[in-house]
């Protein structure tokens, strides 16, 4: 799903297939910019879209896989935990940030918690190429880490679009969830071994 | 007589015209001006629906069936609601956020207009609504039997396709139907009309005096067209 501030005439109704895809590519390519170097805008917010959070969920539920993927019980009930624990939660923050009072919409918040799971995806991906070396107390310190930095990049990307719309005295009430939420996936990420 | 068979001439000429007029229309209308919006409205739809049911037979694998059905998902979802509803029956919904952040949906329709190549086709429009219907009702059936057979696994891939595919359902109807009635109201004054049409069926066919029949009715959602209350509105007098 997505938005966009469009004018009421046809000249998207009759736009080409090609100008449509190439616009929400080039969107969704300028929100994961916006993840890497958060700043206050509201670009993140104006523009809504989920495919972000669903490429970077697959990839890190993809990722999470213990066990090789072709066996009969394969990682099958793990890849849909992963699926559950992060829209479960990204729904249950909404909600929350919603009852506290923000102004905030449903879809909006989804977006910007989906595509601040990107730098731990990052971090994903480091560890399981750091997994290849031989498992040690060095390993796990380069991998705690890693994780700890992606950890804090997300918590500080997330609450750069989402405490704006808060009210003040509520701050600290509506970014604890969120901290909760990253907190569990980098645990996910930490303390995935492959067999 | 030759007035008679002037007049003769006029009436057959007017007949043939309007045949005519009629053959030329009718292959315009019912042709399909996109077919390949209309391939892959059914295409993506379809194909989700036939992986979750000959996955087993396809991979052993559950994770690759499961992401092949949710990339397929999410590709009709994008296809749908961006591409084939204007291209095959001229239709779009999108969500809009002002300035104060508050948000908006939007349902537009095109207007009809007098350019030939802007009306909506019969055949495309069929396909678009045969397609847009059955699918979420499928997956309705999905949920239900993943549901009480306890295969738990698939339900999160089974709830993905209803949400996905009912959204795209009730954002075209809402644009069919216009922003300016909402469905209850639709709704209550359709059944209104059925229960009115039974009351004077009713009518119609009681033998004895009807002096007055004193009709008041608020037309509610629990009423059917079949119920006993109309039976005993002849016998008011």
């Amino acid at each position: 799903m997505r938005s966009r501030v469009r004018e009421f005439d046809s000249s998207t109704l009759n736009e080409s297939v090609q100008n449509t895809i190439m616009r929400d590519l080039k969107a969704v390519g300028k929100k994961f910019m916006h993840v890497l170097y958060p700043r206050k805008s509201n670009t993140l917010l104006r523009d809504w879209d989920l495919w972000g959070p669903l490429i970077l969920c697959v990839t890190l539920a993809l990722m999470l896989q213990r066990g090789s993927v072709d066996s009969e019980k394969d990682g099958g009930p793990q890849f849909a935990e992963v699926f559950v624990i992060v829209w479960f939660g990204a729904v249950t923050i909404t909600l929350n940030s919603k009852l506290l009072g923000g102004n905030i919409s449903f879809f909006q918040s989804l977006c910007v918690l989906g595509y601040c799971i990107l730098p731990l995806t990052v971090a994903m991906l480091v560890c399981r190429l750091v997994l290849l070396a031989e498992l040690g107390p060095i390993n796990f310190m380069v991998r705690f880490f890693v994780v700890i930095v992606m950890f804090a990049w997300s918590i500080v990307a997330s609450t750069a679009f989402l405490a704006d719309s808060q009210p003040p005295n509520r701050k600290a009430l509506a970014v604890y969830p969120v901290f909760l939420f990253y907190f569990v996936i980098s645990w996910m990420i930490l303390t995935f071994t492959p067999q | 007589m030759p007035s008679k068979q002037d007049s003769n001439d006029d009436t057959e000429d007017v007949a043939l015209f309007d045949a005519e007029e009629e053959t030329t229309n009718r292959p315009k209308k019912s042709k399909i001006r996109h077919p390949v919006a209309s391939f892959f409205h059914l295409f993506f739809r379809v194909s989700a629906i036939i992986v979750y049911l000959l996955c087993e037979l396809f991979s052993s694998s559950f994770i690759a069936c499961m992401v092949t059905i949710i990339l397929l998902l999410s590709c009709d979802f994008w296809a749908v609601k961006n591409v084939t509803g204007r291209l095959m029956v001229g239709l779009r919904w999108w969500n809009h956020i002002d300035e104060d952040g508050k948000s908006h949906w939007v349902f537009e329709s095109r207007k009809a207009s007098s350019q030939e190549s802007k009306t909506v086709s019969e055949a495309e429009s069929r396909i678009f609504w045969l397609g847009l219907i059955a699918c979420p009702v499928l997956w309705v059936v999905f949920a239900f039997s993943a549901l009480f057979s306890f295969r738990v696994k698939w339900l999160a891939v089974v709830i993905m396709g209803v949400v996905l595919q009912g959204a795209n359902l009730y954002g075209y109807i809402r644009c069919k139907v216009g922003s300016r009635k909402n469905l209850t109201s639709m709704a209550t004054s359709y059944l209104g009309k059925q229960f009115l049409r039974q009351i004077v069926v009713e009518i119609q066919q009681c033998r004895g005096p009807v002096f007055a029949v004193n009709i008041s009715f608020r037309a509610s959602p629990l009423c059917t067209p079949f119920s006993p209350l109309a039976c005993n509105l002849c016998i008011v007098h």
